[in-house]
Parts: structure tokens; C-alpha cells; sequence
């Protein structure tokens, strides 16, 4: 089989492929951001997108929230008693799932549930001529199809955030207070008293806007821009989870960087 | 019959142009200063061997696919050259039957034919309903409206893609194979169909198809096309009668002509090992 070349007949670096991918991606951005006035046209679509990745992803993220916040019960309970400060574990719990844990999971695990099933439906739907359909019947695919989806993530990341970290707040409860005793308005008062609704909510709500654009970005471009053929969609699938992951890790470092 | 190969003269009547339309795809070349006229209010056939260009044809006309070079004129318009908004304003116009459907997966048949209407024009719900009814009915399937596309056969599909290219009256139809899949029954009827909205509302269409007993029936013209260019062109009887390499293999399904049946290869007895006759042994 003959190498992939460009168009002088080089074949391109691993690292300007990439860079040509994230030049692609942000044009795509672009037009994404340019088709979001047209797509408004198509609320009820937007609205439909915005239950399937949001209210179709609550249990996983819910179940996840739950069971993180009970292993962060438990781990920092047992770190805390040994000096003597297990009155904290509502704080500690707290701010690391309004701060990190709650944007940053809900991402990857948004990426998993919702990101993978974006791409396989755009990518199938290109495969299937569905898209050239719609060009055809002079109905724009990025306003239908690829604006609505990504408002949707923009719109429901932080919404499941909310619901991870409450969730994850509950299992700290649950393992803290009801099993292992600690004094259930110590608990309470602790994280109220310290934690700040806009240095600590406000800035993982930001956080998870912003993951959320780019998780649904990515997915949106993989699938529109796949190979159509079934192992372009499944390759498509597989690109949409490692890159959100990376991207989402990475951002967060920077986001973190600046917002704190 | 006119000499295909001869440029052909612009016309008033002609509601597609194509001039001197070249295109390379994959660094074969799909047409070579391709010449072409669909009248206007005709049914036109364009047919060939597989591979030689004919949706590629069409996908240049409704501006799917840029040319190398040439012109492509629909209703007066140089489609390569058009904005986006003013080909868009263009396709509204045009009906298009894809080879495999490409019916909305998510969207019942009702929804699927409906589309073009609820995306374009804001009517009340039960004139949807009816104009959606009335052209299931005409493909014979308004008793499939409910079921979803997965539900479908081939040939179901098919017609329920026509039902939805119809939707809006447009002024030109592009059928890319109506044919494959429908049993006889449907067949006719959609044969029927195209002469009809050709007849009754002055419809111009485009059928790319390999059956040439259908298209006879139903196209008032027909392109050979094959190498690039137009290698014979004239009514369904002019073509059966002509006496040309090219007419006669390809209308005789013959293997050996102008139309080459295998695909550029080396030599077949090197491929499966054999030592080339002639070898010294």
C-alpha cells in the first residue's frame, strides 16, 4: 500500500498531521460558530440533542459522582484522622469536587457516554449519505446536525457537573457522617464556611463549559470528518475518547493556572 | 443521430449546460472537455458502463463536486461559481434521488419526506400532512407513512426517497438508479411517475440507469457516455438502431469493444504465476 502523501508528494510528519488536524478542528470551530444563529432555526433538534447527551448521560454520572465521593469519604477520612482533622473532610471533599474532580470526570466520562455516541452518529450518517441528503434538500448539515450537538455539550456539561458533585457530596455524606460517625453539622458548617461560590463554584462551572465545548467539538469534527466506512467510524470513535481525555487533562492544567 | 463527439451548440431550450466539463478524481480522469444539453421539460437519460462518471455528472450539476475545469449552467446559473446561499437557493428547486436512498435514519417515512417542507416552508401542519400523503400515495406507500426506514425494504426505501425528491414540485429531478430494487409492479408505476410529473407539470429529469428496456419507456433522451465524453446521444430508438462500436457492445453487454470490461491490470498469466508464453524454458 502506498504511503499517505500531501499534495507536493511529501509524506507528512506524525506532528504536522497533527497540527494540520488542530488547524481543521479550529476552522470547524469557526463554521460551527458562524452556523449557531441558522441552527436557532432548529430549536427543537437542540433541545432533543441537549436531553440525549445530557438527561441520557444522568445515570452514569450519577452512579460515577456517588461512588467517587463515597472513595473520597473513606481515603480522606482515614488521611485526616491520623492528625486529628477529620472535621475537614466536608471542606477537603468538597472543594476538590467543585474545583477538579466534578468538571474533570464529567468530561471524560461525558467524552465516553455521550462524545463516542456523537461521532458514531455523524460518522454513519456521512457514510450513509444522510449529510449529502440534507445539502441536497438546501439544509445546512453544520447548522442541523453539528451546531445543535455541540450547544448541546456547551449546555449540559455543566449541568452534569452540578449533579456529579452533588451526588459525590452525598457519597462523602453517606461513608462520613452515617457510617463512620463524624459529626454530621460539623460536616455541613465546615464546607459552607469555606468554600467561596465564586472562587470555587462559579470557576468549576466555568470549567466545565468550557470541556464541554471542547469534548463536543472534537466529537462533532471527528464524525463529520471521517473516512465513511465502518473502520473510519469506528478509528473516528476511538480518536473522539483519547483526544477529549488529553485535551480536557491539559486544559484543566491551564484553566487551573489562570483561574486560581 | 448527432455526432456525440462534436461540440454541441448552446441552446434556449436546454435547462442544464454543460461545457467542456473536465474533472480528475484520484488521479483518474472522469471527464475529458465534456459537452452536454438536458432539455428543458424533457425526460433525459444519461447511461453508461459503471465507473465512467454519471453520478459524478450529476453531483457536478447540483454542485456537490467542484470541476477541474468547464461550466456547469442549471436555470441560467454557473453553479462552480455560485455563493453558498445562492446554491442552496438553487437545490431548493431541485429534486434528487440518491443510489442508496439516504433516508434520515432517525425520522419515520412520514418525517423523511416531510423534511424539505417543515425545514423551507411554514404551512399548517395538516397541509404537510396532506401533501405528504399525496405523494406517498403516488409511490404507493402512504400505508407506510408510520414505519421507519430500518423497516423498509430496498425498493421501499427507494420510492419513499422519490416520494421525498418530489416533495416540492421542483423544476428538475435528478433520479441517480431509480430502478435497482423495485419489482416490476413498482417499477412501472414509477416509470409512470416520471413520464407523468414530466407531462403534467413540465418537469425536467435526469435518470442516470443501466436498464435500457426502462429507460425507453420513460426518457425522451439519451447521453452515452463513456472515456470521458459523450460517445452517442439521440432518442431511445436512434440509439437502438445505431451501429456504432461503442452503442452496440455496450446496449449487447458485450465484453470485448471500445468499453474495456477488466480493470487495467498486468498481464494475467504473470498474476497467477505462470512463466510469459513465449519464455524460453
Amino acid at each position: 500500500m502506498s504511503a499517505v502523501r500531501d499534495r507536493s508528494g511529501r509524506r507528512p510528519s506524525m506532528v504536522g498531521d497533527a497540527l494540520a488536524q488542530v488547524g481543521a478542528c479550529g476552522l470547524f470551530l469557526l463554521q460551527i460558530l458562524a452556523a449557531l444563529p441558522k441552527s436557532l432555526r432548529h430549536f427543537r433538534e437542540t433541545v432533543r440533542q441537549i436531553w440525549f447527551v445530557g438527561a441520557m448521560s444522568l445515570v452514569i454520572i450519577m452512579t460515577c459522582g456517588l461512588f467517587v465521593g463515597m472513595v473520597l469519604g473513606l481515603q480522606l477520612y482515614y488521611v485526616l484522622s491520623i492528625f486529628g482533622g477529620t472535621a475537614a473532610l466536608g471542606t477537603v471533599v468538597s472543594l476538590s469536587l467543585y474545583r477538579e474532580l466534578g468538571p474533570v470526570v464529567t468530561a471524560l466520562l461525558f467524552a465516553g457516554r455521550a462524545g463516542t455516541s456523537i461521532t458514531a452518529e455523524i460518522g454513519l450518517m456521512r457514510a450513509t449519505d444522510q449529510l449529502s441528503a440534507m445539502e441536497m434538500m438546501a439544509v445546512d448539515p453544520l447548522a442541523y446536525v453539528a451546531a445543535p450537538r455541540f450547544l448541546a455539550g456547551v449546555v449540559a456539561m455543566p449541568l452534569l457537573a452540578c449533579v456529579f458533585n452533588a451526588l459525590g457530596i452525598f457519597g462523602a455524606h453517606l461513608v462520613g457522617v452515617s457510617w463512620l460517625g463524624l459529626d454530621n453539622g460539623t460536616f455541613w458548617s465546615n464546607m459552607t464556611s469555606s468554600v467561596d461560590v465564586w472562587s470555587d463554584v462559579v470557576n468549576g462551572v466555568w470549567k466545565s463549559v468550557a470541556f464541554g465545548g471542547v469534548v463536543a467539538l472534537i466529537a462533532v469534527f471527528q464524525g463529520y470528518t471521517t473516512p465513511p466506512t465502518s473502520e473510519g467510524v469506528a478509528y473516528a470513535t476511538t480518536r473522539t475518547v483519547v483526544f477529549s481525555s488529553i485535551v480536557v487533562l491539559a486544559l484543566d492544567f491551564v484553566m487551573t493556572a489562570f483561574l486560581m | 443521430m448527432t455526432d456525440a463527439r462534436a461540440p454541441t451548440a448552446p441552446t434556449d431550450e436546454a435547462l442544464v449546460q454543460v461545457r467542456g466539463l473536465s474533472t480528475v478524481l484520484n488521479g483518474k480522469t472522469i471527464f475529458d472537455r465534456l459537452d452536454l444539453d438536458i432539455p428543458r421539460g424533457k425526460v433525459t437519460a444519461i447511461m453508461g458502463p459503471s465507473g465512467t462518471g454519471k453520478t459524478t455528472l450529476l453531483r457536478h450539476v447540483t454542485g456537490q463536486l467542484m470541476p477541474d475545469a468547464g461550466s456547469i449552467r442549471v436555470a441560467g446559473a454557473d453553479v462552480p461559481t455560485l455563493s453558498r446561499d445562492a446554491l442552496f437557493a438553487l437545490r431548493e428547486r431541485i429534486g434528487f434521488l440518491f443510489q442508496n436512498s439516504a433516508l434520515l435514519t432517525d425520522f419515520s417515512v412520514f418525517e423523511n419526506v416531510a423534511f424539505p417542507l417543515r425545514q423551507h416552508l411554514k404551512l399548517p401542519e395538516e397541509l404537510v400532512r396532506n401533501i405528504v400523503l399525496t405523494k406517498l400515495q403516488a409511490v404507493g406507500l402512504r400505508g407506510a407513512a408510520e414505519l421507519m426506514p430500518s423497516e423498509l425494504s430496498g425498493g421501499m426505501a427507494r420510492r419513499v426517497a422519490l416520494a421525498r425528491a418530489i416533495i416540492r414540485d421542483p423544476m428538475l429531478i435528478l433520479y441517480d438508479e431509480p430502478f435497482v430494487g423495485l419489482d416490476p409492479i413498482a417499477l412501472n408505476q414509477v416509470l409512470r411517475l416520471i413520464r407523468t410529473l414530466n407531462e403534467t407539470l413540465g418537469v425536467t429529469s435526469v435518470l442516470v440507469a443501466h436498464e435500457f428496456a426502462a429507460v425507453a419507456r420513460a426518457a425522451d433522451l439519451v447521453y452515452l457516455i463513456a472515456g470521458g465524453k459523450v460517445v452517442a446521444r439521440g432518442t431511445p430508438e436512434e440509439l437502438q438502431r445505431d451501429d456504432s462500436p461503442w452503442t452496440r457492445q455496450f446496449f449487447g453487454g458485450e465484453a470485448d469493444g471500445p468499453v474495456p470490461f477488466q480493470y487495467p491490470a498486468r498481464d494475467y498469466a504473470a498474476d497467477l504465476g505462470f512463466p510469459a508464453a513465449g519464455a524460453a524454458s
